[in-house]
């Protein structure tokens, strides 16, 4: 008997059509995993089950719940069934707590709003739904705010509100994809074991193949508001039957052709040695010593000519930090970053010669544009800072060109970023760090916002631009999947030091260090039974 | 946060007295003296030198800004030249105005705009919400005094609810009081009340569309009961801005609104000081109204403090 039948349902915000057809099961103890790329519909069929789809939204078709139709449901009672019978957890841990409520409040509401509990039982049931979530209160008090907690524990107080009421079915959108690979790895096995021990069922949404194969007991993929193909994890890996769900088991595991490794020049490019970067912490009293707090410890290390090198880390390990130094934008308290034999300093004391031979290309595709710059203007802006700047026609030129190296069309320099979709925007910003033909191009996360299929063309991209012309990367990333698949030599940082440095496929193979052990250890991987079908 | 408020008052001490040294220079600036200025340029040697020692001009500057400082902390703001009283007891007639109306109209601004706000952000794009932003373009865009002749037209001449101006003092009682001042205070709030109730809807709208926001409403909260519990405290902080930048605007800048209306205010009081060039006057309002707006800021940091734990957790 299934907790949760949707038949037919289909969902259209302002006469455009968003779901069509949908029909899912799930039953009680059971997790069903939801896969597609963005603009699927995965996330609006969690809120149409929730009925919390946008104003203007029009939904039909039946969403049978407990042989309820929610899709009939009046506001009061979906308010009766939200948080009481149904519990929701989101993808922004950080934005998803009320900043100005205490972590207990937060959970005792859905508590108290369900049912006439008094302060002090509520207050039971809160301290009960902390330790269910691992989050002990001696340690996590419910006085605490959320901005006293990491990405991790605010998910967790997201959760524990969930699943307070213990609730018979919990939504979980995307819960894991803003958080780093160990957390991701502690926070499913949680959602699992509350499914195994509360007999809850799950719906997991995910764009992670891999996630969901590790975690979900059905699957249902899903694109352009469409179910394409659903069934048994087992089948569905086995006898893979929509070319869909082919195509992206494919480009989730998407190799790009590595650059022989005889093809390197033994020159090096950028050489980081011993470099330091303190961070002063404010005073707690007017006399006290000054502290500092160590953000980048005797970090060194070397990227040839040409070579591709990863970097991995969790938030927090100084990553940031450092492609800020190397990027001449952070001073530092000691060691040297040196570029191509010259010296590189903080701010403008650094020559327009160094500069321009390195280019970053950030995580967000649309943030890192002005929106009120055409493309051409924005991708010209390089140009701007050397000092035989090229005329206008020469500009032109150089921008139509670079513009077409990345599989974009010349006529594309007049249109505005809204105008394009996100990976063709992340070949704009490619295209940006192209222009005036740099050594280094730092990708600080350049992949992490795409889609797999989007992700493997850009990784190809990159790798093809690399051998054309002779460019050295410095690949961030805490995907380690795709780190494994691009890069040829492999840093792994933690609290500020490097603790492992080799070539990518030792690393992976034999690591030595303990942490780039647990981080291999927590990465989802598509487990092989079913991977060797493909 | 005890530490916190021990250092926004030194900081307010600080801007205090950078504040009146300002003050005290620009009247040093004026060319000649103060006395001479003050009488004019027809007037004899003997008059001016005798109006400088009145007015403690004699002795040198910094023992005079020293006199001026010192004499400001016990409540000594000098003696007005044209009224031959001391301005401590004029500013302090002046205020038991001024201060009850800018209060009065904060209040009918506030208790206007929350409400508006709040309908027009819950129910935007609804007629009820073009016609509120509709109604706050107007309020912004009359010019108050003209608004404020026709309250008088209305209430005070046709249906005689009111009387046209003047205070008969608080001595005829709390009320009385407070009906003199209703139709000024209605006036002064209409611009306010339409800044602050554009101001409300738009913070408000930012954060009902918080991811928190989702999170509450799938925790099973109403609609209604997530702009209460979650969505209000959130779109606070602006607010607070606006309404600490208004009280001091409303207390001095009542000047036009105090003439229509014969109110012996503050706005009034340093209009006349100026026309009479009684510099002293100017001065000390002046500076009791630089006091005023810092304190007034005082107060909105620490509602900041007290609406946002995160500010709390940074001060410590």
């Amino acid at each position: 008997m299934s907790l949760l039948t949707v038949k037919d349902l289909q969902v259209s915000i302002g006469g455009k059509s968003i779901l069509q057809d949908i029909d899912l099961t799930v039953s009680r103890g059971r997790v069903l995993g939801i896969v597609g790329e963005s603009g699927s519909g995965k996330s609006m069929t969690a809120y149409a089950i929730m009925r919390l789809l946008p104003d203007g939204s029009e939904l039909s078709g039946e969403i049978l719940f407990n042989d309820t139709d929610l899709a009939a449901a009046s506001e009061e009672a979906m308010c009766q069934v939200r948080g009481r019978s149904i519990g929701m957890v989101f993808q922004e841990p950080m934005t998803a707590l009320n900043p100005l409520h205490t972590i207990g409040d937060q959970i005792a509401e859905t508590v108290r709003i369900h049912s006439k509990v008094g302060r002090a039982e509520a207050l039971r049931i809160t301290l009960d739904t902390l330790r269910r979530v691992e989050l002990p209160p001696e340690e996590f008090p419910p006085s605490r705010y959320p901005h006293e907690l990491s990405g991790g524990q605010r998910q967790r107080v997201v959760i524990a509100m969930a699943i307070a009421l213990r609730p018979q079915l919990l939504i979980a959108d995307e819960p894991t994809t803003a958080l780093d690979v160990t957390t991701q790895a502690q926070l499913l096995s949680l959602l699992k074991r509350l499914v195994d021990t509360d007999q809850m069922a799950l719906i997991l949404i995910s764009h992670d193949l891999a996630v969901i194969a590790n975690t979900a007991d059905d699957i249902a993929v899903m694109r352009n508001g469409v179910v394409v193909e659903s069934g048994s994890t087992e089948n569905i890996f086995n006898h893979m039957q929509h070319p869909y769900t082919v195509s992206l088991l494919k480009a989730s595991g998407h190799v790009p052709e590595k650059l022989a490794a005889g093809v390197l020049a033994d020159e090096p490019l950028l050489v980081v040695k011993d470099l330091v970067r303190d961070y002063r912490l404010p005073r707690k009293r007017f006399f006290d010593a000054v502290n500092y707090f160590r953000a980048v410890d005797n970090v060194s290390f070397t990227i040839k000519r040409g070579e591709n090198v990863g970097l991995v880390g969790e938030s927090g390990c100084g990553k940031s930090t450092l492609t800020r130094a190397i990027l001449g934008l952070e001073e530092t308290q000691g060691g040297t970053i040196t570029l191509d034999g010259e010296r590189i300093v903080a701010k403008s004391e650094m020559s327009l010669a160094c500069r321009r031979k390195m280019q970053v290309v950030f995580q967000d595709p649309y943030g890192s544009f002005n929106p009120r710059h055409s493309v051409g203007r924005s991708v010209a802006e390089p140009l701007h800072a050397l000092e035989d700047r090229p005329d206008r026609l020469a500009q032109q030129k150089a921008v139509q060109e670079v513009l077409e190296r990345v599989g974009l069309n010349a006529a594309d320099s007049k249109k505005y970023i809204h105008e394009f979709s996100g990976g063709q925007r992340q070949r704009i910003a490619i295209a940006r760090a192209l222009i005036i033909r740099p050594s280094l191009i730092i990708l600080d996360e350049a992949v992490s916002a795409l889609d797999v299929s989007i992700r493997a063309q850009i990784l190809d991209l990159l790798v093809e631009l690399a051998a054309s012309d002779d460019i050295a990367y410095l690949f961030i990333s805490h995907d380690l999947s795709v780190v494994r698949s691009f890069t040829q030599r492999l840093l792994v940082m933690k609290d500020g030091r490097i603790v492992e440095e080799g070539q990518t496929d030792v690393v992976f193979s034999r690591p030595q260090h303990p942490y780039t052990q647990s981080l291999i250890d927590a990465v989802p991987v598509v487990p092989t039974v079913f991977a060797q079908r493909e | 946060m005890i530490r916190y408020l021990a250092r926004r008052l030194v900081s307010l001490a600080l801007t205090l007295l950078i504040a009146s040294v300002i003050i005290f220079l620009a009247l040093e600036v004026v060319p000649g003296d103060p006395a001479s200025v003050m009488l004019g340029v027809n007037a004899q040697p003997e008059t001016v030198q005798a109006l400088r020692e009145e007015l403690g001009l004699n002795v040198s500057k910094p023992m005079r800004y020293f006199n001026w400082v010192s004499g400001m902390l016990v409540g000594d703001f000098g003696t007005s030249y044209t009224y031959r009283t001391p301005i401590s007891e004029m500013i302090a007639d002046r205020m038991v105005i001024s201060f009850p109306l800018a209060l009065y109209a904060l209040l009918l601004s506030t208790l206007i705009a929350f409400p508006a706000g709040i309908i027009a952000a819950t129910k935007r794009g609804s007629l009820s919400d073009l016609s509120i932003m509709g109604m706050t373009q107007l309020g912004v865009a009359i010019p108050n005094f003209w608004f404020a002749m026709i309250l008088v037209i209305i209430f005070a001449i046709n249906l005689q609810w009111f009387s046209a101006g003047g205070f008969p003092g608080w001595e005829a009682g709390a009320f009385a009081g407070i009906k003199a001042l209703t139709l000024p205070a209605i006036a002064l709030a209409l611009p306010q009340a339409s800044i602050l109730a554009r101001v409300m809807r738009s913070s408000l709208l930012d954060t009902l569309g918080e991811d928190f926001i989702r999170t509450a409403r799938a925790k099973g909260l109403s609609a209604r009961q997530a702009l209460w519990r979650h969505a209000l405290r959130n779109a606070m902080i602006p607010v607070l801005t606006i309404i600490g930048l208004q009280f001091s605007f409303l207390l001095a800048g009542a000047i036009i609104i105090e003439n229509i209306f014969f109110l012996p205010g503050l706005g009034r009081l340093i209009f006349q000081a100026i026309t009479q060039r009684d510099l002293i006057v100017v001065e000390s309002v002046v500076m009791l109204l630089v006091f005023a707006v810092v304190a007034v800021t005082f107060l909105v940091d620490i509602a900041y403090a007290v609406v946002d734990p995160r500010l709390r957790h940074r001060l410590q």
